[in-house]
């Protein structure tokens, strides 16, 4: 289970004080796909980035797991974000000097374990990147780095994945893929967060919290 | 993947980044390697050409009679040979190449000459040079020019000064100068010859101040030997070689200055060139963070780079900085350069060395500004 609460987090800017979260208490069941909604600004990627174990609140405590994320060490915390989670964002962020391997590959070089090469080519062919191996993210279509960006956040078969806007540069039919692609890892027993600002992913959604100025808007009745 | 691997990629997807930061080092050794390749023939050709000249540093009895030192160069006193002696023992002090003399205008065969006699060179302790000149053994001749020509004297001949005979070992060229007038034999003849038994009439040396980087030689030599020789003086030929040191100097103390300057140039032209790398880098640098990369494998990332970027700066750097000593030493220093410039594998070693230490820590604040990007903040950057 993922468990924020009263997790605020400001930033310090030259025109004051910004709440990006402002007293989020969430709480997401192992094994849920759940979908954060909030127009631009609204404070997504700064919760995704908390629970990540990448951003550190200003107050308030972060688990997951029954672990406090941010009363780990940094290299504990580390060594947690790659074993346990995946990430896929907008801007897919691939590694634009390595290939497809290489760039799946990148996510196997903090977490031990053999096979890892086996691995990254059957997610190659499980995404339909087969032949494209070597070829570099300028070479590839957007839809083809997205699908490169998820294999590579399922290589160490996180329990989790974070995905941050995953189809916000995708065309329908991509953002369908992807989306399925984010299905299949949840129906297999993995937990999703997506944030978003549109409504294309709300049907797989176990659950959606709005968020508007850093606040749940419809915090679940316990 | 490991580092090393990642650098290499990188470094091939960002030739111009790396080619810029290889060229920055690769100035900074050039200027080195060429400085220090060609100033070792240069010190060698200032030495030699020192040598050529000649001795130029004098030391005579105090009491000698100066005006007629300068006039005819040779000292109406003589003082103990033992003088020698005193300066021989010395370890620190700036003269070598010790010569005892006993010069005396005689007339010999009805010719007016200057009979020379030479003592065997000494060299100071630890200091064992090959003699400038060699010595000359007893019963031996060194005739001047004009003399041989006056007395018909021809080598091997035998002859006689005063009650003493010697052969005639080498009749000298022309020089146009006094040495014409010149005979040369071991001192100890000379001694018996104008019945001056241990007696000197002058200690020649050559002085190693061409090297100093201040002060007057004269000066320093007179401080030095002053209080050795209370019954002496000392004179200091100023020869062309101390103006072509002086020179040298002054060529020195410019690099002095403007060897920091281009080395602080080029450590700021890395660590520029680090930073721009550095934020071309962000995304990938948050992407890492998000992988749990920790701070030691960014951190590496870009101090490898910068050691690959020293290594191979020093490499190039040693190449050409060497190459252009070998081209444009040899019509500056026409006298050493064929032995003196040649390519130096010790400096190889110091440029291998230091080079990728010098490129690391200009990249170490750019280095130390990756691994304190906040993720959070590149990765959501569109």
């Amino acid at each position: 289970m993922i468990c924020l609460e009263n997790v605020v987090k400001t930033y310090r800017t030259r025109r004051g004080d910004v709440a990006a979260l402002n007293d989020i208490n969430l709480r997401i069941e192992k094994g849920k796909f759940v979908v954060i909604c909030g127009a631009s600004g609204s404070g997504k990627t700064t919760l995704l980035m908390t629970i990540s174990a990448m951003l550190n609140p200003t107050s308030g405590t972060v688990s997951v797991e029954q672990n406090n994320l941010y009363a780990m060490s940094i290299q504990a915390r580390a060594k947690f974000r790659a074993e346990n989670i995946g990430f896929v964002f907008q801007m897919f962020h691939l590694v634009p000097y390595l290939n497809i391997l290489e760039n799946i590959l990148l996510a196997g070089g903090t977490v031990a374990g053999n096979n890892k090469n086996a691995k990254a080519l059957e997610l190659i062919e499980q995404f339909g990147l087969s032949g494209r191996n070597h070829h570099k993210p300028a070479e590839l279509s957007a839809g083809e780095k997205q699908r490169t960006a998820i294999a590579r956040a399922l290589l160490n078969n996180p329990k989790i994945i974070l995905a941050d806007e995953p189809t916000g540069n995708l065309d329908t039919d991509n953002a369908t893929s992807v989306l399925g692609y984010l299905s299949k890892f949840h129906k297999a027993g993995g937990t999703v967060i997506l944030a978003t600002h549109g409504t294309e992913a709300e049907r797989f959604a176990d659950r959606i919290v709005n968020l508007h100025d850093g606040k749940v808007t419809n915090p679940e009745k316990f | 993947m490991i580092i090393p691997t990642l650098i290499w990629k990188e470094i091939r997807h960002r030739k111009i980044n790396f080619a810029l930061g290889v060229l920055a080092v690769m100035m900074a050794v050039a200027l080195f390697i060429s400085f220090f390749t060609a100033a070792k023939a240069s010190n060698r050709e200032t030495a030699r050409l020192m040598l050529t000249l000649g001795f130029n540093l004098h030391i005579i009895p105090k009491d000698t009679n100066m005006n007629e030192f300068l006039l005819t160069g040779i000292p109406d006193k003589t003082m103990p040979g033992q003088y020698i002696n005193k300066l021989a023992s010395q370890k620190k002090i700036s003269y070598n190449h010790l010569m005892a003399t006993l010069q005396k205008k005689i007339t010999w065969r009805g010719n007016d000459v200057i009979l020379t006699g030479l003592a065997p060179e000494v060299s100071l302790p630890g200091r064992k040079t090959p003699p400038m000149k060699d010595p000359i053994e007893r019963g031996n001749l060194y005739v001047g020019y004009r003399v041989a020509t006056a007395l018909e004297l021809h080598e091997s001949k035998v002859v006689k000064i005063k009650d003493k005979t010697f052969k005639v070992v080498e009749c000298l060229s022309e020089t146009g100068g006094v040495d014409d007038i010149r005979v040369q034999c071991h001192i100890s003849d000379a001694q018996e010859i104008l019945d001056l038994p241990g007696q000197i009439s002058e200690i020649r040396a050559v002085d190693c101040l061409c090297f100093a980087p201040t002060g007057d030689p004269a000066s320093i030599l007179r401080k030095e030997i002053g209080p050795l020789l209370p019954e002496a003086q000392v004179f200091h030929t100023r020869t062309i070689a101390s103006a072509r040191a002086k020179t040298r100097q002054m060529v020195k103390k410019l690099f002095a200055v403007i060897v920091p300057f281009i080395v602080i140039a080029c450590g700021v032209w890395i660590g520029v060139l680090a930073i721009m790398n550095v934020r071309d880098r962000q995304q990938e640098i948050g992407i890492m963070r998000a992988l749990g990369y920790n701070s030691e494998r960014i951190t590496l990332l870009f101090l490898g780079k910068a050691l690959t970027i020293g290594l191979v700066g020093a490499l190039v750097g040693f190449l050409v900085g060497t190459g252009l000593a070998l081209k444009f030493g040899p019509p500056i220093f026409e006298l050493t350069a064929k032995t003196m410039i040649k390519p130096d594998m010790s400096l190889l070693l110091y440029s291998l060395i230091f080079a990728p230490v010098f490129a690391a820590v200009s990249s170490f604040i750019p280095a130390m500004i990756a691994v304190t990007y906040d993720p959070a903040v590149t990765l959501r950057e569109e």
